[in-house]
């Protein structure tokens, strides 16, 4: 191999091919094809409820099935610009042959921060609850465990700061790729300091807001319930599957032609490192929570992992630690594999698949519990549902979001150049290698 | 075996390169800092070292978990908490523990074998100055080899020294 020392930069762009358009439009539309098939042939006969109470079960699934897939996508596409964010403030080179494509994942944070905010809306005020066992009228006030936390958990309040939190990392995304396509433009430093400042700005109130948004978004479905872990949970979960997504779409634009002789296998091999690590990461946060609660033993935190390892839910939280933790520990393990295609995409796919069935095990057996009164009997006030499993409508949300994910994705690519020409760091990249 | 001494690293690359082209036996090439791809040039095999890391992570799984079996089931069980005496959950922190710790430890005894350091015994560095700013590429001198073509190859590609070294590392 010679030693190069000159690189060949040139303008290159990414077509958004007819091909891949029909196939995020399909996506699109035989996900809410079957959301809808879904919802309409759902009939709930739940043995011991009464017609009521099944009478509630369809729209609780349709709003949470859509809350968990827009979440999941949403945090993907801010942990993209996360991924951005600490990058250039750790002054990191190896990354910038591939900045375009979380680039363009976190064009996906406006849409995705909308449907987050209307299921929460929709629950919270049009429903009086919906998901939300908090939310239901009356239940903060009879509810002694719940009555504590009302300053935080208000509708108000928290619509409100969920708008702002999002409106801010939006905001950020935007101001980071607007900068990074200027530079492209007048190249020289300026574009890059403004970047860094940004960053560390961004990612000092990200740290703060994002367990917020983690506790309002997922953890207060089972308001009962807290756990200090949560947040870092959350985002190991958003920043594990960023970093997939990264590599399955660097992947994607390797194999047609695109980024020849800019990124190169040693750019995969330091991706998949990362995948591997932070499914590493991901497990040890898991453990640590669940360690923790089976120690202690105590009944408001157990009564979460209660219907999600012994009931009902079994099955989904299993496979969960055999997807996110066996499988990227085991295969992706050796150096080949990393490098590998077909490993890479196997690997990766099945890291999307634990993670989305992560998020799902968040959301699902908390938002389609029913709320009752608060009597001796029952102290929660909460009639647990046990679990409907992953049907037409939890497939046909991820197809929704997952065309729509793609769509905004690789539009935004094919909007600018498909690596920053003039970033300082880009001659680094090119020639970046992990060694023998 | 014959040292050349240079205080540029794209020059080591180059007469690197051309050394290996003609087919002298290349030692090894020294220098204060990583030269990428120089490592391709020379022909440096993969390393073994995660090998070894995997079997010392292997070695501090089994300990942690005969440790902490023979410790807390067979030796002397304790209630805590109502929890079972032989059960897995207990075992994850310290194994893990365990694991990173044999392999860290591991690792760093391999390090010191594999280069020769040990309590009492000073370091045999091939010339002091490549701790500093100068890059040196060592060539294994054979019976066959053309010394006279070797000098003249390292001078001509910029040494500014070129000397024998009588002690093999």
């Amino acid at each position: 191999m010679a030693h190069a020392t000159t690189v060949q930069i040139r303008e290159e762009k990414f077509i958004f091919s007819d091909k891949a358009k029909r196939l995020a439009f399909i996506l699109m539309g035989a996900g809410l094809l079957l959301a809808l098939i879904g919802y309409f042939t759902y009939h709930p006969q739940v043995e011991g409820f009464t017609d009521e109470q099944n009478h509630h079960l369809p729209i609780k699934r349709l709003l949470a099935s859509i809350l968990f897939n827009g979440y999941f996508f949403f945090i993907i596409a801010t942990c993209a610009a996360v991924f951005l964010a600490i990058s250039q403030v750790a002054n990191a080179g190896w990354y910038v042959a591939i900045r375009r494509i979380p680039e363009a994942m976190s064009s996906f944070m406006p849409i995705g921060a909308i449907v987050v905010f209307g299921v929460v809306f929709l629950s919270l005020v049009v429903f009086h609850g919906g998901i939300y066992h908090w939310g239901h009228d009356g239940v903060m006030e009879a509810d002694p465990l719940l009555a504590k936390k009302t300053w935080y958990l208000n509708k108000p309040f928290f619509l409100i700061r969920l708008a702002v939190f999002t409106a801010f990392w939006t905001w950020c995304a935007t101001m980071i790729r607007k900068y990074s396509q200027n530079e492209d433009q007048i190249g020289g430093l300026t574009n890059f300091d403004k970047t860094f400042k940004l960053s560390a700005a961004f990612l000092v109130v990200f740290g703060f807001t994002f367990s917020m948004f983690a506790w309002d978004i997922t953890m207060s479905v089972d308001a009962h319930w807290y756990s200090t872990i949560f947040t870092i949970y959350n985002f190991a979960t958003g920043w594990v599957s960023a970093l997939t997504v990264i590599y399955l779409i660097t992947w994607y634009l390797r194999s047609n032609g695109y980024l020849d002789g800019i990124a190169s296998d040693e750019h995969m091999h330091d991706l998949g490192k990362f995948m591997f690590a932070f499914s590493v990461f991901w497990t040890y946060m898991w453990t640590a929570q669940f360690l923790l609660i089976w120690y202690a033993n105590i009944p408001e935190e157990v009564a979460y992992y209660k219907p999600r390892m012994f009931g009902s839910y079994k099955f989904f939280f299993y496979i969960n630690i055999v997807l996110n933790f066996v499988v990227p520990f085991f295969i992706f393990m050796r150096r080949g594999a990393k490098r590998s295609r077909q490993v890479g995409v196997f690997v990766g796919t099945c890291i999307l698949i634990g993670h989305w069935n992560d998020v799902f095990l968040m959301v699902m057996p908390g938002a389609m519990n029913l709320a009752a009164a608060v009597t001796g009997d029952n102290p929660t006030g909460i009639i647990e549902t046990p679990s409907q499993g992953i049907g037409l409508m939890e497939i046909g949300f991820l197809g929704v979001f997952a065309g729509l994910f793609l769509y905004i994705t690789l539009n935004a690519l094919s909007k600018a150049n498909l690596y920053p020409t003039k970033h300082p760091f880009l001659k680094e990249s090119i020639l970046h290698d992990t060694g023998v | 075996m014959m040292l050349g001494v240079y205080d540029n690293p794209d020059t080591v690359f180059s007469v690197t390169e051309n050394l290996v082209k003609a087919g002298y036996d290349v030692h090894d090439v020294y220098t204060p800092f990583a030269v990428h791809n120089l490592d391709k040039v020379i022909g440096v095999k993969r390393t073994r070292l995660s090998i070894a890391a995997f079997c010392f992570a292997m070695t501090g799984l089994v300990s942690a978990i005969a440790l902490q079996t023979y410790a807390s089931y067979f030796d002397w069980q304790m209630n805590i908490g109502g929890k079972p005496s032989l059960h897995i959950p207990t075992y994850i922190p310290i194994t893990f523990e365990l694991s990173i710790l044999f392999t860290a430890f591991g690792m760093v005894g391999c390090f010191f074998i594999v280069n020769r350091m040990f309590w009492g015994r000073n370091t045999d560095i091939i010339d002091l100055r490549v701790t500093d700013d100068r890059f040196v590429i060592a060539v294994n001198i054979h019976s066959k080899t053309d010394v006279k073509a070797l000098e003249q190859t390292f001078v001509s590609g910029g040494a500014i020294e070129v000397r024998e070294r009588a002690k093999d590392l």
